[in-house]
């Protein structure tokens, strides 16, 4: 974390933040066969298709991790780290 | 950011075995993937699972995931399926069988498994032709489309995947499609969590064959058409009959409380094995 917390800001909330930040949409572009779905249906715009036939993150900030385009994609190329990965984590965790 | 992986990817064979043969913008793969969040979601162990096939796009499916997997014969899926299910009636199956696979030479087989009540899921990809051999017509392909053994249009009314099971005997019956995806979660999920035969229709898309035969577009114009031709049963039922004509009603259509099978089976084998005669 390079940057100081701004004046007023817990650490917890400055994390927070620096969490935010991230892009929460991730492609894999190996697996990615283009075939346009996660674009066509992403609810902000965030993903574009590129000149190499696959999906890319244009719009990281735009995202709401509604996670749609990681349930469409037939591919397995899309993930959200979003809640429902981390809700999954955390019940499969207290079940081991 | 690290390469975390996301929770589906403990489910699949990821570093053997992908990317998958699947044609790009092909519905089974989000079929599949619904099938991984509802597992994921019942926090179900992977060795307690048994995923068996026939032959087929569809039929691929257990070559990409991670539970025990069985590929069979074509239209067999749900035999060897029944003949696992006898055998370790602890095993949660899951048969995944194409629209042809299951309707047409597997046909007797999911009325007879229908019949019996069998404690088995079985999840019917429907993309309305056979896609692994060429886009031939199935069972289910509408009237009037085309293939490539149908070039003037399909002549013989298609088969209704969902009422011949209703009729049969089936616990739970319910159709989905690819494009309402979050509801194909909840429906699979819901089969799953049951007892006796359970049935899910999933319509899927087949940009390769079948949109083109018919000049459907894309993934993505096929996926627009799921869209627009389906309707929810909740809003078929309120609708005047002309709003609702030619779509394809989507939703749950049987959920009985009827005993499975292995449990009728289970309770005979207790009272022979205890001495009651006959």
């Amino acid at each position: 974390m390079s940057e100081k917390p701004i004046k007023g800001q817990t650490k917890e909330e400055h994390c927070e933040t620096e969490v935010k930040k991230r892009p929460a949409v991730h492609i894999f572009p190996e697996w990615c066969k283009g075939c346009g779905i996660c674009v066509a249906f992403c609810p902000k715009q965030v993903l574009e298709m590129g000149k190499d036939q696959k999906a890319h993150v244009v719009h990281p900030e735009k995202c709401i991790e509604c996670a749609l385009c990681a349930r469409r994609c037939p591919e397995f190329a899309v993930f959200v780290s979003g809640d429902s990965i981390k809700e999954s984590k955390k019940k499969n965790g207290g079940e081991k | 950011m690290s390469a975390r992986l996301p929770y589906a990817y403990r489910y699949l064979r990821a570093k053997k075995k992908f990317p998958h043969v699947w044609c790009p913008g092909c519905g089974i793969g989000i079929v599949m993937g619904s099938i991984i969040r509802a597992i994921d979601s019942l926090g179900w162990e992977l060795d307690d699972i048994l995923m068996v096939s026939g032959i087929g796009c569809t039929s691929r499916m257990p070559v990409y995931v991670d539970f025990n997997t069985l590929h069979t014969t074509h239209g067999r899926a749900l035999a060897f399926g029944t003949g696992a299910k006898m055998a370790n009636p602890n095993l949660k199956v899951l048969a995944v069988m194409g629209d042809g696979d299951s309707m047409a030479i597997g046909g007797n087989h999911i009325i007879h498994a229908s019949r019996r009540n069998m404690d088995i899921t079985a999840i019917i990809v429907n993309n309305n032709n056979y896609g692994m051999t060429g886009g031939q017509f199935s069972p289910t392909t509408p009237r009037g489309a085309k293939t490539s053994t149908t070039p003037y249009g399909m002549i013989e009314p298609d088969f209704d995947i969902c009422k011949l099971t209703e009729a049969a005997g089936a616990n739970f019956v319910a159709r989905g499609d690819v494009y309402h995806v979050v509801e194909l979660d909840g429906i699979i999920k819901k089969a799953m969590s049951g007892s006796g035969f359970r049935v899910v229709e999933a319509l899927a898309p087949c940009p390769t064959n079948f949109g083109r035969a018919n000049r459907q577009g894309d993934a993505v114009n096929m996926m627009e058409l799921l869209r627009d031709n389906t309707i929810n049963i909740a809003q078929a039922d309120k609708l005047p009959r002309e709003k609702t004509e030619g779509k394809i009603v989507r939703g749950i259509f049987a959920d009985k409380n009827e005993t499975g099978y292995i449990e009728i089976y289970r309770k005979l084998c207790d009272r022979v094995s205890s001495g009651v005669k006959k």
